[in-house]
């Protein structure tokens, strides 16, 4: 589960020099990662900090200024948003976006809607199996406004693990949840992480960024400000700047 | 029945054709794209008809195939030139291109009988024929709106940010709708022109627009039997409600203002939700349940 920087192996996701720039704002600033497989990877930062920017360019939705993106060796800069999901990289969004007139069942086979004949066939047969499993099973004929907020997510969820995809984008996965509710959306992602999908989550919640990732990224003002495991970089002086303002490093 | 059957030909006519004239304006709207062009397409598979027969004597079928295919790569082509457009000025645009069409109707000379229209495009179409072509029409669209082509259909609609993040090729699926709309209203054109045997600038108007947009308010924007109800409801109502005589055009008014208040989605939508609540009846207190002990 940890993670080895000296490992031979090829990184899952490479991003290289990354910048996205909305005018004069700098929202990403020469961002470069390099996620290995089988691991949970954050991104810490306050709001504003370009980390969402981050993950919009990862899956090509946002335009970007510069850098590149290559997953599994393959580098995908120039190909649209919709080949980023073919390729085996899903996402979920900071806020709830479900089809209205749609139940949750057609919601989450919406993730396979557009994939291979072959894999939509196969992921179709495993679709109550994954509804169990987030446990919106019994809710599935619903439609999202009949749902609480909760449940709305966790329909999100179920639609972008459909695919099985390799590297799963998760934005803020926990906004607006209660404890409880992390905690199972937490032991979610670990499980997933056990069956072998690696993740990459934007979150501002400190705790729960310590509590799930094995690695974890600070950034602030589009730039990344420190990297290392969860204790090191909530330890960081940097870090302790961003989120507590100047001079509460000393108290950590 | 025969007897019912022969009292309203007319009436079970027209409302195959505006049927799929509705269809015309309701397929792009089912893709999140808001054009009118389906009526432009209407006038030019009319006069492309009318056109074959009158002037090169071409036989019914292969004058209503051409105006059909002319009116579909017509629209496919007004569709690349506006597809950027959004909303607003995507209605405005193709309401432009309709006008376009009526105009250049106008001024066509021979070959469109300039104001005066064409006379005399004899087509053969019988009703049951009538009845086929639109049953095709209506079963293609059905497999647009059932399981994954229907719900990748509404995610470009809905949210096309969310369609692209699930592989959906949003910008072909919107180019694809304008060629199908063209198809439609030209095969709407064609065959009501070949039916009254005549057409003229001041039938492909403004008015099309408003009849087209109606029924499908009325009757439902997201699926063909949506279009049909509301196809049914205004080419049926003046015989309803011939007591209120003068007063027609405004009780139909009301009821097309009442529909866009109170039924959002239309007939269909009111049906849909119905059957919906009580298909899930349990579930939804199982749900109210859960969330009452959270």
């Amino acid at each position: 589960m940890t993670v080895t920087t000296e490992m031979p192996t090829a990184p899952l996701m490479e991003v290289r020099d990354v910048a996205v720039h909305f005018g004069g704002v700098k929202a990403v600033d020469g961002i470069s990662m390099k996620l290995e497989p089988g691991a949970i990877y954050g991104v810490l930062g306050p709001n504003g900090s370009g980390k969402s920017t981050l993950l919009g360019a990862m899956t090509r939705l946002t335009p970007m200024t510069r850098g590149a993106f290559v997953f599994e060796g393959t580098d995908y800069t120039r190909k649209p948003a919709r080949a980023v999901h073919r390729m085996g990289i899903a996402r979920t969004f900071q806020t709830v976006r479900l089809l209205e007139d749609r139940s949750v069942r057609d919601n989450v086979l919406l993730g396979v809607d557009a994939v291979g004949r072959s894999q939509r066939k196969e992921a179709a047969a495993q679709v109550s199996d994954v509804l169990e499993r987030l446990g919106i099973l019994e809710i599935e004929a619903l439609r999202p406004d009949e749902l609480s907020y909760g449940m709305q997510r966790r329909v999100e969820f179920a639609r972008a693990i459909i695919s099985r995809p390799r590297l799963l984008l998760l934005d803020e996965p926990t906004a607006g949840m209660n404890s409880a509710e992390r905690e199972e959306i937490g032991g979610l992602m670990r499980q997933l992480l056990a069956e072998g999908i690696t993740q990459f989550i934007v979150e501002h919640d400190v705790q729960m960024m310590v509590d799930t990732c094995d690695r974890l990224y600070a950034m602030n003002f589009g730039k990344l400000i420190a990297e290392g495991t969860p204790t090191e970089v909530v330890r960081h002086p940097a870090v302790q700047e961003a989120y507590l303002g100047k001079g509460a490093g000393q108290h950590a | 029945m025969s007897t019912w059957y022969d009292m309203n030909v007319i009436l079970i006519q027209t409302t195959l054709t505006t049927l799929l004239l509705a269809l015309s304006i309701q397929v792009p709207l089912r893709f999140g794209v808001f054009s009118f062009a389906g009526v432009g397409a209407f006038g030019i598979g009319g006069y492309t008809a009318a056109i074959a027969m009158v002037r090169f004597e071409w036989s019914t079928w292969p004058a209503v195939a051409l105006g059909a295919l002319l009116a579909g790569a017509i629209t496919l082509l007004v569709g690349l030139v506006v597809q950027r457009l959004t909303g607003l000025y995507m209605g405005m645009a193709t309401i432009a291109f309709t006008l376009i069409v009526s105009v250049l109707a106008v001024n066509g000379g021979d070959w469109t009988g300039g104001a005066m229209g064409l006379y005399g495009a004899l087509g053969e179409i019988s009703i049951p024929q009538l009845a086929v072509v639109v049953l095709v029409v209506v079963g293609l669209l059905q497999l647009t709106e059932l399981s994954s082509m229907g719900r990748r259909v509404d995610a470009v609609r809905d949210d096309p940010e969310l369609a692209n993040a699930v592989g959906v090729n949003v910008v072909l699926y919107r180019r694809m709708s304008f060629l199908v709309s063209g198809l439609i209203g030209g095969l709407a054109g064609a065959m009501t022109t070949l039916l009254r045997t005549t057409i003229t600038p001041a039938e492909v108007n403004f008015h099309l627009v408003i009849v087209s947009l109606t029924a499908i308010v009325v009757g439902g924007s997201r699926s063909w039997v949506g279009a049909l109800i509301g196809s049914i409801i205004f080419v049926w109502l003046p015989t309803w409600i011939a007591f209120v005589a003068e007063w027609e055009k405004v009780a139909y008014g009301f009821i097309v203002a009442a529909a866009a208040i109170y039924l959002p989605n239309g007939v269909l939508g009111v049906i849909k939700d119905g059957w919906h609540r009580f298909r899930t009846r349990d579930e939804r207190a199982r749900a109210a349940a859960v969330a009452e002990e959270a």
